[in-house]
């Protein structure tokens, strides 16, 4: 885990109170391990002008021992002779910003450019020194601008409202055809009531002649003969109960038929007390 | 060169710059904004800052970058957000002729 803020605070030759050579080194040694650059892209920034007005004299010495002693000398070379570490330290820190830069730039836009690039090199040349060149992309290129359309109008987004002023053919009818009502008389206005009722008083609406209820339709034959109870409001068998039937009084007469014998005398039966007088006389 | 590469090396420079004070959490935060972080950080790792700074009372960037380290910016956020944190901090330092927002 990195250590936020409790880095040593030094470079005080260019960049102010910041480890500059740190970072520095850091990044072009990672970027090198990681085949991100290569020492050629070093040595691009860091050329022998500049290493021989900011190198220490006995690293000089070191560099040309070492490439007096080797069958080729390149970048890896003096990379590796100096070290990265020394380098940092001697070089100026706005060459080997650019360095870095080319290198990030390079780093972005090269999911694009250079892998093509480098494919074409290596199918041609084969295995060859190592080198790349910075590509000039500094920014990742823009999203493509939306033209505008040559009609001008702006294409319609929502649902198609007509103009409140349309009064043509295709304004009065909806979508099945039918014509359209305006929203205004689709509700009752504002003015129902007594206002209404004083406005049309003298133009009477007619009126429909009221029809009888059609009486309820009953199975039983009394019900058919007319002397069925009339429900009132002919609505419920219910309310039928509860009416007191009070009709047919002829009726009980023929349902209670007597014959004669069936009748008592009164005044001649013996077991019947008509007076008080006679009653005592018995006892 | 890979994007592995690429991603490792800015994971280095990310890393390196925040020991070496070239930046700070909070320079990082101002180009990784919340709606950058958001926009690329996967859900676990936006809950893993949540809940660091529920668990800590309090988000800052400093606990923001001890959960998504400099390997994880690398890997979820695009490199060309973590370059304009860098070569502002570079135009900062005064070695940058370049001045980046």
């Amino acid at each position: 885990m990195h250590r936020c803020g409790c880095g040593p605070r030094r470079g005080e030759q260019d960049g102010g109170p910041v480890n500059l050579k740190g970072f520095f080194v850091a990044t072009l040694q990672s970027a090198l391990d990681l085949g991100i650059a290569v020492p050629d892209d070093v040595l691009r920034h860091v050329t022998p002008d500049v290493l021989a007005a900011h190198l220490p004299r006995p690293l000089w010495a070191r560099l040309l021992i070492a490439c007096l002693g080797a069958a080729r000398v390149d970048a890896q070379l003096v990379v590796e002779t100096i070290g990265m570490p020394n380098l940092c330290e001697h070089v100026p820190a706005k060459i080997l910003w650019d360095c870095i830069e080319e290198i990030g730039v390079r780093a972005l836009g090269g999911v694009v450019f250079a892998t093509a690039t480098a494919a074409a090199s290596r199918s041609g040349a084969g295995p060859g020194p190592q080198s790349s060149r910075p590509i000039p992309l500094s920014t990742p290129p823009p999203p493509p601008a939306v033209e505008p359309r040559a009609g001008g109008a702006p294409a319609a987004v929502g649902p198609s409202i007509p103009t409140p002023g349309a009064t043509g053919a295709e304004a009065e009818l909806d979508a099945s055809g039918r014509p359209r009502v305006p929203p205004g008389q689709r509700f009752r206005a504002s003015t129902t009531g007594i206002g209404r009722l004083a406005a049309s008083s003298s133009q009477r609406r007619p009126q429909a002649q009221a029809t009888p209820p059609a009486p309820p339709l009953s199975a039983e034959p009394q019900a058919a003969s007319g002397n069925a109870p009339r429900v009132k409001r002919g609505q419920t068998e219910a309310d039928f109960d509860l009416e007191t039937y009070v009709g047919g009084k002829d009726d009980w007469k023929n349902t209670l038929a007597v014959e004669d014998e069936q009748l008592v005398d009164w005044s001649a039966s013996d077991e019947t007390v008509t007076n008080g007088d006679e009653l005592g006389r018995k006892r | 060169m890979s994007n592995d590469q690429r991603q490792a090396w800015f994971a280095r420079v990310m890393e390196s710059g925040l020991e070496n004070d070239i930046f700070a959490p909070s320079d990082v935060l101002a180009h990784a904004t919340p709606d950058v972080l958001a926009s690329h950080l996967p859900p676990e790792l936006l809950s893993k800052v949540l809940a660091a700074s529920l668990a800590a009372g309090s988000m800052t960037p400093e606990r923001v970058l001890e959960t998504v380290t400099p390997e994880l910016l690398a890997k979820h956020l695009p490199h060309e957000v973590l370059w304009q944190c860098i070569a502002a901090a570079a135009a900062r330092a005064g070695v940058n002729k370049t001045v980046v927002p």
